[in-house]
């Protein structure tokens, strides 16, 4: 019993690991732009698809795939913060647009991503077969761990390490906080505003497609799987704190363990509505979330 | 100025513009829809009619919530709860689904409680957060349960609604033909409409106005911003469930991937925000666009590009939100009104008295 409980406990900060390397980007774009990025999930399944094609028409594995995917994941979220977001932006300072606007703009960016890939590549369900690394790890007789899910942890820890040292010790990433702290000040001291906000769209697209790359070894993929990990998206980054990278790792662990411990006693879709009385219950009594600095 | 009656007395305060524009258009268009089911009796037609008065009907009572200054993701989940308890009380218990509708409400206005209270009270995204994974998940825990204490849920197979013994007959929601169905849900269209435009008269309406506008001034003054919109959206929580369980009756069939999809949330979405959401008559008037285009276009396409129609969904989305974010409801009031002018051939000595105030809502 308490073996089965700390295998699920070690699978559970494993997959949490999985939910929070989508939640990182989402939650970096949040804290600067303060945008929901509704369409996050379609955009991180579109970059799966890329590195997914690649090993497919060239046999390139997706572990090397990540210098080509993100790359062109951190131009696409330029470009979409630049040439769709900032319109509304500008708006606003004529009259009051609320969040909500840009809220429905990505939902609509969402749908035609996430059927545009099921229009061009069917519904099927694709996985990489035979990557370059497999295998697994046994521990004590009880506790198996899959390799490339082990990466994945990693590289989520990593990359949630890299982005703190890159917003907190570099300039680059003190003009992002600047602006995301006050955006007139910031222009004011010279920054270009919306230059800046479209790095960050950039970079949490461009870390979202690093995970994805990394998840794609061991993860089918299929169209309508972005809102799935998205919702779960949403979760963890209202748990962790909205804005907050470590926040993101955090709460992805806590819904990874969640889950998996609960499946040990009760069926899989109770875990569900669990991770969502969990997100209700922060709501209710800590809005800034766990690790939140965001006054709501 | 003497007032007469009859006829002639009515046509002069016409053309004296002392009747409010809408008075004319909308019993005119009322009349014209009245009779279209005597007159234009293709079944395929009707449905579209029918299906039109119901997206109108439910993008209104989604817009409530928009008028209030939020954004639902989640009113499938209400539709939903509708429509699955009005038929387990008919199939199962043998409750005729005029009264399971309301019960049906009731159950949406529980669970829209549970989801508003905690996050309504906020500023943000938390509500659209929130009403979007209670409307993914309910879908996906009604996809795996087949039985929910003795009623059968039916899993992802959906439920069938077949009259329980001997309950049959317009006193259980059930008719022969689509056209007693054409006039619930065109009542229906009509009374949550006018609901709207009435409640915008009241305090509840100038509060909305306040809320959407500025919500820390409105709290300022001393408007409660997290109760009036808890308690609107409960209101569009039970509206919305009424209509689910009209759905129901009219599709003889209910399934987790009907009634209770994402993809039925963003098409009430895009209708309310095609005609203008925030505004009164903005949402009805996007369903009398979206809904025979998309019916053309799943018609002509469905079958060989599935999944284009959400794309041309997910653009013209985009497009209004970035071009036109207050809707065609401006556009077509302004183009009524031009009508009525021309129609009144207003004489040149009258433009030196006060103009009125047109009554129909700008979408301010």
């Amino acid at each position: 019993m308490v073996e089965q409980v700390g295998a699920a406990l070690v699978i559970g900060i494993l997959l949490g690991c999985l939910y929070a390397v989508v939640a990182i980007g989402l939650s970096l774009i949040f804290g600067i732009i303060r945008v929901i990025n509704f369409a996050h999930g379609s955009i991180a399944i579109l970059f799966m698809y890329l590195g997914f094609l690649l090993w497919r028409l060239w046999g390139i594995d997706p572990y090397l795939s990540i210098i080509i995917v993100v790359p062109v994941a951190f131009a696409f979220g330029y470009g979409v913060q630049y040439i769709l977001v900032r319109p509304m932006f500008v708006r606003e300072k004529t009259y009051v647009v609320e969040p909500l606007g840009v809220l429905l703009l990505l939902c609509g960016l969402d749908l035609v991503i996430s059927n545009g890939i099921l229009l061009a590549i069917g519904p099927y369900a694709l996985a990489v077969t035979n990557p370059y690394i497999s295998g697994v790890i046994q521990w004590g007789g009880f506790l198996t761990i899959s390799v490339p899910r082990l990466i994945l942890a990693l590289v989520a820890v990593g990359l949630c390490f890299g982005l703190f040292w890159l917003l907190n010790r570099t300039e680059l990433g003190n003009s992002i906080r600047a602006v995301g702290q006050n955006r007139e000040a910031a222009a004011i001291c010279g920054l270009n505003v919306h230059h800046i906000y479209a790095l960050a769209f950039g970079l949490g697209c461009a870390v979202t497609a690093f995970g994805g790359c990394v998840m794609l070894p061991f993860y089918g993929i299929y169209p309508q799987m972005g809102i799935g990990l998205a919702i779960k998206a949403f979760i963890i980054v209202v748990l962790g704190g909205l804005g907050s990278v470590p926040g993101a790792l955090l709460g992805g662990i806590i819904i990874g363990v969640v889950e998996s411990v609960a499946s040990q006693f009760m069926p899989g879709t109770m875990a569900l509505i669990i991770s969502l009385v969990l997100f209700l219950i922060i709501v209710l009594l800590r809005p800034r979330g766990l690790m939140g600095t965001i006054e709501v | 100025m003497k007032q007469g009656t009859g006829i002639g007395a009515l046509a002069e305060r016409l053309r004296r513009r002392q009747i409010p524009s809408g008075w004319i258009v909308i019993p005119v268009l009322l009349i014209l829809l009245v009779i279209l089911p005597f007159v234009w009796k293709q079944p395929f037609y009707v449905n579209i009619f029918i299906l039109i008065f119901l997206f109108g009907y439910l993008a209104t009572a989604w817009g409530l919530v928009g008028q209030s200054g939020q954004l639902s993701f989640g009113h499938a989940a209400f539709f939903g709860l509708g429509a699955y308890t009005s038929t387990l009380l008919y199939t199962q218990v043998g409750v005729s689904p005029w009264l399971g509708m309301l019960v049906g409400a009731v159950v949406a206005v529980i669970a829209g409680a549970i989801i508003g209270y905690p996050t309504l009270r906020l500023r943000g995204v938390y509500f659209a957060l929130a009403t979007l994974a209670f409307c993914v998940i309910l879908q996906i825990y009604v996809r795996n349960t087949q039985f929910l204490g003795p009623l059968t849920l039916g899993a992802s197979s959906g439920l069938w609604i077949t009259p329980y013994a001997g309950a049959k007959g317009p006193l259980f929601y059930q008719f022969a033909s689509k056209t007693p169905f054409y006039f619930i849900a065109l009542g229906m269209l009509v009374g949550v409409v006018s609901l709207s435009h009435l409640l915008n008269r009241v305090r509840l309406g100038y509060y909305w106005r306040a809320m959407r506008s500025d919500p820390d001034a409105s709290e300022s003054l001393g408007i409660n911003v997290g109760r009036y919109r808890l308690m609107t959206f409960l209101l569009s929580c039970a509206l919305t469930a009424l209509g689910g369980s009209f759905y129901a009756q009219y599709f003889y069939f209910i399934s987790p991937d009907r009634v209770l999809d994402i993809s039925l949330s963003v098409e009430i979405v895009l209708v309310g925000v095609v005609g203008g959401w925030q505004t009164v008559f903005g949402p009805m008037i996007g369903a009398f666009i979206i809904i025979p285009i998309s019916h053309i276009i799943s018609a002509q396409l469905g079958s060989t590009l599935f999944g284009l129609h959400i794309v041309v969904y997910g653009i013209i989305l985009m497009l209004f939100i970035l071009y036109l974010p207050r809707g065609l409801n401006i556009p077509v009031m302004r183009g009524l009104r031009w009508l009525e002018a021309k129609l009144q051939r207003q004489p040149e000595s009258s433009s030196d008295k006060p103009r009125r105030k047109p009554s129909g809502y700008t979408g301010s």
